[in-house]
């Protein structure tokens, strides 16, 4: 795997000196139709996403990370009041060099293209053929999935199409990544396995990653710092830093005492805001 | 009229999901979308008998042996092949405007949950119109043209191109457009790259259905308008008592509906190749 932009990244990824801002949320609020009117699902939302940093969302079921993973990727638009910025732009659409990672990776893979072309969607007509090509192999090695190019999605299992998709938000060269429990519906071998990839892609890229997930581990073991939702409407009611160093291991960080103290403290968190 | 059967028969029975999986032949590069021919062996007995028992004196049954002979007549007489090819050109035409349009009306209106709901019940009005009813109308705006049959064919092949359009387009997945959106993939890309391509099964199962009509509503507005082809001739010679004749224009119109019928479904064979085999 080549290494991109490894001067700023490790840098940033090292988070010694202050780091830029990639994403500003100020006083986001979204209102969603319901049968019964507009529902203000997110009320005053506040937080910045660092460059190169790695922020994962937590909540109930429907506190509304997914609304505010997809205000983040210009999916959903927040009420007119609301400031979200990515990479200094106000967000209007998807951003550019921002990619949203579905869970549904079935639904977001196209059928009737070959993982390689798959791959290649984002990119044509856009960058030149070889630079393309290049850039195709490149993420499929990284994923590990050079030996499926010519398949097809549906002839991949469950754990190869995330990482197909995987692969294609990682051709495009991505400042950011915005991942909606993209490990949700898999088994925990291959979760973890998918975990360890994506802290790879995370220290070679440097992008900066939000990532929602219902699990606690998960989010610890990844993430920089855990952005707990609650409420209704939904805000942030917690926010905690997670310091453990880098790189970090499926067994040997999980046994160190710090982990288990921040898993326990997320719990109580997510615990706490439901009463 | 039996060999005229194989187009309505098919196009009556309703399109199951489950008619994909039969023409799919994702596993395989096995042209199986193809009829066996075995399957007109019924026919081939048929007109074998019909020959045996048929007596020579029968105005109204002549044994196949004489429609041959009467087809041959007419083809020498440089009648024929112009009917034939007016018959094809015009049943051609038909299909794909009726593909064309009925995708594009499918993808209007059924993109929109309002325009959809607004737009039901002229739909089910519409589609409910026999053609035999819409042919004077075209004929009085349209006068006995080359026109005017296109037109009718059109309007009544567009219909299950049409409406399976607009109910594969309520099934996409908006997680596909959202992907897309993500990717930075523009309006016209985006319709060219996914909408498109996900539609097409449901655009197929439309052309399927629609492609028997077609050939049915041609030859019945030409039996009706006397404009030409195929149908003005079966028309003429059941008006002239040349029973042979008439039979053996049916024979050949029936052959060509099974022809259309096999190149439809290779051609969706041929869409489908890739697809998941569900
Ligand atoms: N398109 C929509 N229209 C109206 N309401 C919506 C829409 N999408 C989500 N909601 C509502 O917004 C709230 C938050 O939904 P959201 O999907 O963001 O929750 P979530 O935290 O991602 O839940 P989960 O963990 O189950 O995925 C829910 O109450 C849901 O009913
Ligand atoms: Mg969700």
């Amino acid at each position: 795997m080549t290494v991109e932009r490894s001067a700023d990244v490790s840098s940033a990824a090292l988070g010694t000196q202050p780091r830029s801002v990639a994403c500003q949320c100020r006083n986001a609020s979204v209102d969603l139709g319901s049968r019964a009117g507009p529902r203000r699902i997110l009320g005053d939302i506040n937080f910045d996403l660092h460059e190169g940093e790695f922020v994962a969302i937590l909540g109930r079921s429907g506190s509304g990370k997914t609304t505010l993973l997809r205000v983040l990727g210009g999916l959903v638009d927040p009420t007119p009041e609301s400031v979200v910025t990515f990479h200094g732009r106000p967000v209007a659409g998807p951003p550019q060099d921002v990619v949203f990672v579905f869970q549904n990776y079935a639904a977001s893979l196209l059928p009737w293209r070959t993982v390689h072309n798959n791959v290649a969607l984002g990119l044509e007509g856009k960058v030149p053929v070889a630079v393309k090509r290049a850039r195709i192999s490149e993420s499929l090695a990284t994923v590990g999935l050079e030996a499926r190019a010519a398949d097809y999605p549906w002839q991949l299992s469950g754990g190869m199409q995330q990482r197909v998709q995987l692969a294609r938000s990682l051709a495009m060269r991505p400042r950011g990544l915005l991942m909606d429990e993209p490990f949700g519906s898999l088994d925990a071998m291959t979760k973890a396995s998918l975990q360890d990839q994506l802290q790879q892609v995370h220290q070679h890229t440097g992008a900066t990653i939000a990532f929602v997930t219902h699990d606690i581990d998960e989010a610890v073991f990844l993430s920089d710092r855990i952005l707990v939702l609650d409420g209704s409407p939904a805000t942030i009611a917690h926010e905690i830093p997670v310091e453990l160093p880098r790189p970090r291991d499926q067994l040997a960080t999980k046994e160190l005492p710090e982990f288990l103290r921040l898993r326990r403290q997320v719990y109580d968190a997510i615990v706490e805001t439901g009463d | 009229m039996t060999t005229l059967g194989v187009g309505p028969a098919d196009a009556a029975s309703p399109v199951e999901p489950g008619e994909r999986r039969r023409t799919t032949p994702a596993r395989g590069t096995r042209t199986g979308s193809l009829p066996p021919l075995r399957g007109l062996l019924p026919l081939v007995v048929f007109l074998a008998s019909w020959q045996l028992v048929a007596s020579r004196l029968s105005p109204f049954f002549p044994p196949p042996s004489d429609w041959a002979s009467a087809l041959l007549d007419l083809s020498r007489s440089g009648v024929l092949l112009p009917a034939a090819f007016a018959t094809v050109i015009t049943f051609l035409l038909g299909l794909v405007a009726a593909s064309v349009l009925g995708t594009v009306l499918g993808l209007a209106v059924g993109a929109s949950a309002r325009t959809d709901r607004a737009l039901q019940p002229t739909l089910e009005y519409a589609r409910a119109m026999p053609p035999a009813a819409v042919v004077p109308i075209a004929t009085l705006l349209l006068g006995f043209t080359g026109t005017m049959k296109v037109v009718v064919v059109t309007s009544a092949a567009i219909w299950s191109i049409l409406l399976n359009t607009r109910s594969g387009v309520r099934q996409l997945n908006p997680v596909m457009f959202e992907m897309a959106r993500s990717l930075q993939l523009g309006r016209f890309e985006r319709v060219r790259k996914v909408t498109f391509p996900a539609l097409l099964p449901s655009i197929f199962l439309g052309v399927r259905v629609a492609a028997p009509v077609a050939l049915v509503i041609t030859l019945l507005v030409e039996i009706l308008t006397q404009v030409d082809g195929v149908g003005a001739l079966i028309a003429q010679s059941q008006r002239n008592y040349e029973f042979a004749q008439g039979y053996g224009l049916i024979l050949v119109a029936g052959l060509f509906a099974l022809l259309v019928n096999a190149l439809v479904s290779m051609l969706q064979a041929r869409v489908m190749r890739h697809r998941p085999p569900a």
